[in-house]
């Protein structure tokens, strides 16, 4: 009791509520802890720029209009969309990296690592989510508006870019931003193939010093935390985006 | 415009999405036909793989059940004018709303002991009912949340019109709210049951025997990379085929309900 700081203080408090979070005091468990909250967080801020970004291009693709471009997009859309994100995780890091492995000479040459297949299996998962909203969004843009823009001579391209896109975007803000908390959630499960996220890492913890309860609020307060975070912001960029007049 | 530039995407998807039916199961037949030593091997563990996929099926019904019936109950709880009623329903929706599926998966899985003591007897308590608790949950709070929305979107000028017929506030849901709701709140409901349906691979996770469990203890057991690859398809085409018929029955029902 002499050196009080906040650790010691926090686990002396809820060890008064019956709540065991002694593991904090000790050097080793409390590391392995705190990397999977930066694990996460870090899962978390790379996987949903990837998300976006497929997610945009496979709206292009569907909308297109030529059947060689949106028929894979399409397939690919409903096939992610209807299997579980699990099963297409152990697919790839079974079979993908298996034969990724093979290509390179053995495992050892092997650069793409569990992280790199949570990263691309839930990111294009999320993706094909993205896509069905934003697809909706451009296929609302008024045809009158895409035929003035014809007849100020943007090309289809432009069209897309400056007209399709942009509006679509934001009408399709709050579907994305629901696609953006499943992907947080999402990212759990990359502890089936042994990415030390948060899930994991807690494991690791109550195995050694059974205390699933006490880990769990955490785990359900810091996921809680992390989707109002990105729901808060989400309302954010639809206020700052707001085009007046436009009812968007 | 729009008219002319969709025309020739539904008509790729039009073929696409009958294909799709069958897609998943075809591949697995052609492949097994193409190289018969790999077939003859699948179709040994076929029963194995479809005993694993028996019990998805059962966690899947169980979950919607429950968190259908706790869902709707918490749903109306959320609108009781007393806030007694309304905060404690509130709160729980919110958190298990955000929480992903596998922790609570395991959040069952550990917290509740792998037996129960009831009468003097020693009943045990399986793991895949502890997937079907932490799945249910997960699908309550989905559920009270459509409830809510769906009984929000009825027009208030209706409500006042049951009082004035003299129906009691709990009359009123029952004959007239909530049948209006069930239509509104069904295609919502399909994608809940869809997402679930596939949440419950999650259980394998916590040595639940469900297919993808099968499918794991296939291909250590067997050792072919081609074997790997075909069961995990097996896998997928499963999901697939269950899934896939639901979210094009859902994509109709709310066309159908947009239109009417």
């Amino acid at each position: 009791m002499q050196d009080m700081n906040p650790t010691s203080l926090f686990v002396d408090l809820t060890g008064r509520l019956g709540l065991n979070y002694e593991f904090l005091l000790t050097g080793y468990e409390a590391q392995i802890w705190r990397d999977g909250f930066l694990t996460t967080l870090y899962l978390v801020a790379i996987t949903i720029p990837v998300s976006l970004f497929f997610g945009v291009i496979f709206a292009a693709c569907l909308t297109s209009g030529r059947s060689w471009l949106s028929t894979p997009v399409r397939a690919f859309v409903e096939l992610t969309r209807n299997t579980p994100t699990l099963v297409q995780l152990m697919f790839s890091f079974l079979v993908l990296n298996t034969v990724v492995s093979n290509l390179v000479g053995g495992g050892v040459n092997n650069p793409l690592s569990p992280f790199f297949w949570v990263v691309a299996v839930v990111g294009l998962h999320v993706a094909a989510l993205h896509a069905e909203a934003i697809r909706g969004g451009i296929e609302a843009v008024p045809a009158s508006m895409i035929e003035a823009a014809r007849g100020m001579g943007f090309s289809q391209f432009e069209i897309l870019r400056f007209v399709q896109i942009p509006l679509a975007l934001r009408s399709s803000l709050p579907a994305i931003v629901n696609g953006l908390i499943s992907l947080v959630k999402s990212t759990t499960v990359g502890n089936a193939i042994a990415v030390s996220e948060i899930t994991y890492a807690s494991i690791m913890v109550w195995t050694q010093r059974d205390n699933v309860v006490e880990l769990m609020i955490v785990l359900l307060a810091f996921f809680s935390l992390i989707n109002f975070l990105i729901a808060r912001l989400g309302t954010w960029v639809e206020r700052k985006l707001a085009v007046p007049g436009y009812g968007l | 415009m729009s008219a002319i530039t969709s025309q020739p995407t539904s008509s790729s998807g039009g073929i696409l999405r009958y294909i799709g039916f069958v897609a998943m199961p075809l591949l697995v037949v052609i492949w097994s036909l193409i190289d018969p030593t790999l077939g003859a091997e699948l179709v040994k563990w076929v029963p194995y793989l479809a005993s694993g996929f028996w019990m998805n099926i059962v966690i899947t019904f169980s979950a919607v059940t429950l968190g259908t019936i706790a869902g709707v109950l918490l749903g109306l709880m959320q609108l009781a004018p007393l806030w007694l009623i309304r905060w404690p329903a509130a709160i729980y929706v919110q958190i298990f709303r955000n929480a992903p599926a596998l922790v609570l998966i395991f959040a069952t899985t550990y917290i509740f002991p792998f037996e129960i003591v009831a009468f003097g007897q020693y009943l045990p308590f399986p793991d895949w009912i502890k997937a079907v608790i932490g799945l249910g949950i997960l699908a309550s709070a989905y559920i009270a949340e459509i409830t809510r929305g769906a009984v929000l979107s009825i027009p208030t000028t209706q409500w006042e019109a049951t009082k004035g017929l003299g129906f009691s506030r709990l009359q009123a849901l029952r004959f007239v709210i909530l049948p209006q709701c069930i239509r509104r709140s069904l295609p919502p409901w399909m994608n809940v049951a869809s997402s679930i349906a596939m949440g419950t691979s999650l259980a394998s996770l916590v040595g639940v025997h469900e297919l993808m469990h099968a499918a794991t203890d296939a291909s250590t057991a067997v050792r072919r990379l081609d074997f790997t690859v075909i069961a995990y398809v097996v896998v997928m085409a499963a999901f697939f085929t269950l899934c896939y018929p639901l979210s094009r029955l859902t994509r109709r029902l709310e066309q159908r309900f947009n239109a009417g």
